[in-house]
């Protein structure tokens, strides 16, 4: 257990002295991250708002889908990604491969589901009233969509949070597609893994605790936006 | 143009069930039209059709002479309805109400308006700072209804506006209703089963029953089933063990109206055509085109509306709580369907 203690010191050491590797790792994670969540939100959330306010032929099978995409496992959806963008895969040109813009597409489409699951969600319990008062009061169908999304702002916050907390534990992905490579494209959970392979442990567990402080940051902005809003 | 609003040869359907069928409504400029029937009639719906929130199945709803369809803009920003139950933003009553000012763009002087629309239900400005879920059920309903008035709309669609709201709430209501019409000459089309509160505010009553438009007079509904008396007649008991007689329908489970002015009140001899029953008087009402009243009687578990001349009433010395006997002719009920 010693090393423990151990690997809480260290971490406190590692961000105290600026290591670099660490810093790259931690860069590395967050870029990709931001990446990842920017676009599953941006795609994520008008579809799980059309999913989730209009009643169309074939919701029920669409919404089960979605749902079973929820327990997509990281190395399944690397192994995918890793497919399509190597030399060999139809989109191999683009270069892709053992990059964070690689990463951040398999990422993508790990949190895709959990946005659209949850924002669906959080849009069906908003009272059937809502749509009728926002139309007799004269909005427009757009205005009508912001104000819905403004409405269920707390679901589609807990949505993000839901979805910041499985892109930055993944490490599937990130091994699989960016290869851990230093400098690079090693983000902290794939640097915990390789450290781990070393029996370099504390060092490991010195980067899982800033990835733990990091999600605690992440969070912590989230609920107090959370309060204001 | 004689007319803000018009329907023209309106249908509508919910799965296949034809739920309205009107071949025409007009709604007079400036007018206060109420819309009275049962549950399920086809008020409501009615309501959001005129308000053009709803597309009809068939037919057209034409808004100063030209046709309009949902969220067509003009109509969007001319024409607005307040649902039965209103839905209040989840944000400061100041954000509710000035709301429909935003969606169209309008954002100078938005602090005075909210508080003028405040005043005009009753609710003090300082009332703007308050969050939603700080309101009485009476209070949402009166700051949906501000929401609505600020506008200053051409038209306003009331959905059972006093439903669940106190008699202070109600009176408020009203208030805000006439000073609407008065100020901006607003039109206003109302829903209500406060028979008196619509008897008091309208300048006309239309009747609803099962989707169709039924004449101005008031309209009694009787729901069967009905048992057969003879092969003429039939029957149908009422609570206190009395039995409202009419000629045979078209089937045991139809329904049928009587019109209030198809009840009389007299002591002269009895036809022996007509039926009678005994009733309690509830209540008494002015009638604001006529000199006549309307008197709301109590059968068994029946209620009935009948008209009366004022010459009659007084004769009849009628009052609230008196035992009376009134008469009809089984030959006025009319099935209806």
């Amino acid at each position: 257990m010693e090393f423990i203690l151990d690997g809480l010191v260290k971490a406190l050491q590692l961000l105290y002295h600026g290591d670099p590797e660490t810093y790259s790792a931690i860069w590395a994670t967050v870029r990709v991250s931001s990446l990842s969540l920017t676009f599953s939100l941006l795609v994520g959330v008008p579809i799980g708002y059309c999913l989730g306010y209009f009643d169309f032929p074939g919701k029920i099978g669409i919404r089960t889908i979605v749902d079973t995409l929820l327990a997509l496992p990281t190395v399944f959806i690397g192994l995918l990604v890793y497919a399509f963008i190597s030399n060999k895969g139809p989109l191999g040109e683009l270069g892709l491969l053992f990059t964070l813009e690689g990463i951040a597409i398999g990422q993508t489409i790990l949190a895709l589901p959990i946005v659209i699951a949850l924002t669906a969600t959080s849009v069906e319990s908003l009272e059937r009233g809502l749509q009728l008062t926002l139309a007799s009061l004269g909005a427009s169908p757009l205005q009508i969509f912001l104000t819905s999304i403004w409405e269920a702002r707390l679901g589609l916050l807990v949505a993000a949070i839901t979805a910041t907390g499985r892109v930055l534990t993944e490490v599937g992905i990130s091994m699989v597609v960016g290869g851990n490579i230093k400098w690079h494209t090693r983000t902290i959970t794939t640097a915990i893994a390789l450290e781990t392979n070393k029996g370099q442990f504390a060092t490991g567990i010195a980067l899982g605790l800033v990835l733990l402080f990091m999600a605690f940051v992440v969070n912590l902005s989230l609920s107090t936006m959370r309060r204001r809003l | 143009m004689d007319s803000i609003l018009r329907l023209q040869n309106v249908r509508h359907q919910y799965k296949g069930r034809t739920v309205l069928d009107i071949p025409e409504f007009k709604v007079p400029h400036g007018s206060i039209i109420g819309l009275a029937g049962p549950n399920g009639s086809g008020k409501s719906t009615m309501l959001r059709i005129l308000s053009c929130l709803e597309a009809c199945s068939s037919g057209a709803v034409f808004f100063e002479d030209k046709a309009i369809l949902p969220f067509d803009e003009r109509a969007r920003h001319l024409l607005t309805y307040l649902p039965q139950e209103p839905y209040l933003l989840k944000r400061s009553v100041f954000e509710n109400i000035s709301f429909g000012l935003k969606m169209r763009g309008q954002k100078k002087s938005t602090r005075s308006f909210v508080s003028k629309a405040l005043e005009l239900v009753g609710l003090p400005p300082q009332f703007a700072d308050r969050q939603w879920y700080e309101l009485s059920g009476g209070e949402s309903q009166r700051v949906a209804l501000a929401s609505r008035l600020v506008l200053k709309p051409s038209c306003l669609m009331l959905d059972e506006p006093t439903a669940s709201v106190d008699m202070e709430s109600a009176q408020m209501i009203r208030r805000a209703i006439l000073l609407a019409r008065e100020e901006w000459g607003t039109t206003l089309v109302i829903t209500s089963h406060h028979q008196s509160w619509l008897n008091d505010i309208c300048d006309q009553i239309v009747y609803l029953y099962n989707g169709r438009l039924l004449d101005h007079s008031y309209k009694n509904v009787l729901l069967g089933p009905w048992d057969e008396v003879s092969r003429d007649l039939v029957s149908m008991p009422i609570a206190d063990g009395q039995l409202i007689v009419a000629s045979t329908p078209p089937t045991n489970e139809t329904n049928a109206i009587i019109p209030a002015n198809a009840i009389r009140m007299t002591s002269a001899e009895l036809d022996t055509s007509q039926q009678k029953l005994s009733c309690l008087v509830t209540g008494i009402y002015a009638n604001k085109k006529s000199s006549d009243l309307q008197i709301s009687l109590t059968c068994g578990d029946q209620q009935l509306m009948m008209e009366m001349g004022e010459s009659d009433f007084l004769k009849e010395d009628i009052r609230p709580n008196k035992q009376v006997t009134v008469f009809y002719q089984p030959t006025d009920i009319i099935w209806i369907n």
